[in-house]
């Protein structure tokens, strides 16, 4: 057998990396989910992301689990890893004249900066969005706070379930009979977070037309109220409050847990034949949608005992095969075993130093025929020496200067 | 005012909510977006709006006229800053309309289901004939391809499915979907910055791409928590109610007044101490059950109980002000009423005056994000059916005169849907 020359001959054209945002430089003074969500977005399309951590914590993330084996360790927390793909960390400590010094060398590099400090903290350093304008008027600042960086709540705290409150969505969602629900896995962060990656879009495609940056501001409350708009439209339309309700689409339990059958009006004869009682179809108390909606009470008991011992699966795949929009609950574990998911390849390994190697959620997109090429996350300060010794001129010496004064 | 994304033009087949929405904040911010829609098949948001029973598609002014499909509110807000063009694609004068559309447009954005553009003869290949550097994205449910491909979905179907139900419901129940299908706007608001990156790098290099964009991969792209307890501790989250998987305690929690509500978080040890001098409780204070977050996480129904006791003695916006003052993060829970005269949100801008004519003044939903130099607001109230047909088959396509009537008179363009239930 001839010996393999290089991976060519097997005939496999390479494809190319993806990389739309391939020369964007982007300096990240954010942490958390908003902020990490931001920036990764940016960097897994091709930009340059430079994230500054403090030298002692570092980002918040990193001691936020959940961790590997459940024990707290700053390398080992899922949020961050997941949050952090394809930046490159440095350390630098904020709270002294020497750290802004060397954060404004930095803001001389980068074409966007993102932060999510408490509005007007940029500015007591000395480096908020008018410092950055007058560095250069066509750098972008984008500012991710709870409530945006003017009004009456701009010093307010703010976290997840305030924004989801305020913004108008936990009213509306859960058991009228019961205390307003949030979403879970802090969906108001991440909103915010994918705004701030649409807003620096925004700003840069402006910038490179007119050579003109600006300081773009988003709000997590707003983000919600966009989120939400239901409930602040049916108000707004009609008059009346839109309350809590019984969802769309009810959940009925299996064997294995719960389906979301979705009960179009076209749906019922298909519905009967599921079940296996065609009969019901034409039956009176069935016939039409004012039927049915009077003895719903009805339709859910037979529907619950039915399903009761089959497969969520099964009744997902078998009702959209006859045209039906049912759902089914999906937990981790499922999500990983779709066939849908395991088909498109979303999730992807990554081997990281020190978390070794783990599966993640991919990139939400295919890109042409082109690949991604998602890096795991940066270790605290992996990229001290590379980003102060190229962008600054430090040598070894002044690097382990700065190092011994808390600086980096 | 200039407009940030002036100069990009995008033609937009797409439909209901996440397309819609997505075309409008570019269209706020100055692109050019033709929403193409067809006699046969309207946009389905203007066609709840022959059942008044359902609110979703409350009309303007509570009133149909002769027109409804012009009125409804779901339609109204989602489909503001566009033309629009009426266009039958099944015929093939309609088909060539796009075509010529097509070509003097820099982006594609269309969520038919699967095959639905290939069978008009529009699918990305049969576009890129014509224009070789052409954008297009599909915001597809599942993706353009995969077993599930033809599979049908609702954003109430892909919170199930994408993962969000599964953590989301009252601590020890079920699964719960969430109130407003928060699958759409959130897509809608992440494909913005999509849009813009396959715009860049046209900018750059000159070539068009075809981006294949899964909805329900989208949405599980937030749930990098619940996915990594899994891939790295095989642990299946379950929902936690209004609880925090860090913080505790994290509620919330019942105020004066029918049906009115506050959420309290304590992040960290110095918040507990804030909450519970703001309670002027000492003995919770005092007490060293509490004085460390695990210790507030195992004794959370016994806090909740206090913090209850207390809140409910006092207005929402009250307790939020006492809190806040204190550095407690604490925000009322706002209802749609409460929502549009929010302090934060009126003081900021949010609404956004966008009605069709005197008639209609009240404030629709604006962005989540602001611009300091280039604001963006509404540029046109959203279009009647067919109200851009001539001035975009003229202006866009290129067409005479002689041209624009003919598609008239043979049906591919019109005014009135062709049946509306």
């Amino acid at each position: 057998m001839m010996p393999k020359i290089n991976d060519f001959t097997e005939g496999k054209t390479l494809s190319n990396v993806a990389s739309p945002l391939d020369g964007i430089k982007v300096l990240d003074f954010s942490q958390g989910i908003s902020g990490g969500i931001a920036t990764k977005m940016l960097a897994v399309m091709g930009a340059e992301v430079i994230k500054i951590e403090s030298p002692q914590s570092g980002d918040i993330s990193r001691s936020r689990g959940p961790f590997i084996d459940n024990i707290p360790h700053p390398e080992k927390s899922g949020q961050f890893l997941y949050l952090n793909m394809n930046k490159k960390g440095i350390t630098l400590s904020l709270d002294n004249e020497t750290g802004i010094d060397i954060a404004t060398q930095l803001i001389e590099w980068a074409d966007i900066i993102v932060e999510n400090f408490l509005p007007g903290k940029m500015d007591e350093w000395g480096i908020g969005y008018s410092a950055i304008e007058q560095i250069n008027p066509a750098k972008i600042l984008v500012s991710l706070s709870p409530f945006g960086q003017t009004g009456p709540y701009k010093g307010y705290r703010g976290n997840d379930i305030t924004a989801q409150s305020l913004g108008g969505l936990a009213f509306v969602t859960g058991d009228p009979s019961r205390e307003p629900l949030q979403i879970g896995g802090e969906p108001a962060e991440y909103f915010c977070g994918l705004s701030g990656f649409s807003g620096a879009l925004v700003a840069s495609t402006y910038k490179e037309i007119s050579g003109v940056g600006q300081h773009v501001d988003v709000s997590a409350q707003a983000g919600i109220g966009v989120a939400q708009m239901y409930s602040g439209l049916s108000y707004i339309l009609t008059g009346k409050e839109r309350g809590r309700r019984l969802a769309s689409s009810p959940l009925y339990k299996t064997a294995d847990g719960q389906v979301g059958i979705t009960l179009r009006q076209t749906d019922w004869p298909g519905v009967c034949e599921m079940i296996g009682r065609p009969e019901l179809e034409h039956d009176e108390k069935f016939k039409d949608m004012d039927a049915r909606e009077k003895n719903q009470d009805e339709i859910t008991a037979l529907i619950a005992e039915w399903a009761s011992d089959k497969k969520k699966q099964d009744l997902y795949h078998a009702s959209q095969e006859r045209g039906m929009t049912w759902g089914y609950i999906c937990d981790a574990k499922d999500l990983i075993e779709s066939p849908q998911y395991q088909h498109r390849e979303y999730f992807v390994e990554l081997e990281h130093p020190i978390a070794g190697k783990l599966t993640y959620p991919g990139l939400p997109m295919k890109w042409g025929g082109d690949q991604w090429d998602l890096k795991p996350a940066p270790t605290l300060g992996q990229h001290n020496e590379e980003v102060y010794g190229s962008l600054l001129g430090w040598d070894n010496e002044k690097i382990n200067q700065m190092k011994n004064s808390g600086i980096v | 005012m200039n407009l940030p994304l002036e100069g990009i033009r995008i033609l937009d087949p797409s439909q209901v909510w996440a397309g819609p929405t997505c075309t409008k904040i570019l269209g706020d911010l100055g692109a050019d977006i033709i929403k193409v829609e067809s006699a046969r098949r309207m946009d389905i948001a203007r066609g709840d709006a022959h059942n008044p029973q359902i609110d979703q598609g409350m009309y303007l002014d509570n009133e149909p006229t002769d027109k409804p499909w012009d009125r409804t509110g779901r339609y109204l807000d989602r489909n503001r800053s566009k033309r629009n063009i009426c266009l039958d694609l099944t015929h093939e004068r309609g088909v060539d309309a796009f075509k010529r559309l097509a070509m003097n447009s820099d982006v594609v954005i269309e969520n038919y289901r699967q095959g639905v553009m290939a069978r008009f003869g529009l699918s990305y290949e049969d576009l890129r004939q014509i224009k070789p550097d052409i954008i297009m994205v599909t915001l597809g449910s599942q993706g353009a391809t995969g077993p599930e491909v033809a599979y049908g979905s609702f954003g109430v179907t892909l919170e199930q499915t994408a993962g969000v139900a599964s953590i989301t419901g009252y601590l020890g129940g079920d699964p719960s979907t969430s109130g407003v299908l928060f699958p759409d706007p959130l897509v809608a608001v992440a494909s913005v910055g999509i849009v813009l990156s396959a715009i860049r790098q046209h900018r750059e290099t000159g070539k068009g791409v075809y981006i294949d964009f899964s909805q329900r991969e989208m949405t599980s792209s937030i749930l990098g928590d619940m996915v990594m307890d899994y891939t790295m501790n095989n642990n299946i989250q379950v929902p936690i109610g209004n609880r925090h998987r860090t913080f505790a305690p994290q509620g919330i929690y019942p105020c004066l007044g029918d049906d009115k509500w506050i959420s309290i978080s304590v992040e960290n040890n110095d918040d507990w101490k804030a909450l519970t001098q703001c309670m002027d409780n000492s003995v919770l204070e005092n007490d060293p059950r509490f004085t460390n977050t695990e210790g507030r996480r195992e004794h959370h129904d016994e806090i909740d109980q206090h913090i209850a006791q207390w809140t409910s003695q006092k207005d929402a916006f009250i307790a939020m002000e006492i809190l806040q003052l204190a550095n407690v993060p604490a925000g009322v829970v706002n209802s749609g009423e409460q929502l549009v005269h929010d302090p934060q949100l009126v003081s900021s801008g949010f609404w956004e005056y966008s009605g069709r004519g005197p008639s209609d003044s009240r404030p629709y939903l604006s962005r989540p994000f602001q611009f300091s130099k280039t604001p963006g607001a509404t540029q046109l109230p959203a279009p009647l059916l067919g109200e851009h047909t001539e001035e975009v088959l003229r202006e866009v396509a290129g067409m005479s005169e002689e041209e624009i009537t003919e598609l008239a008179a043979l049906g591919v363009t019109a005014n009135d849907p062709l049946s509306f239930k």
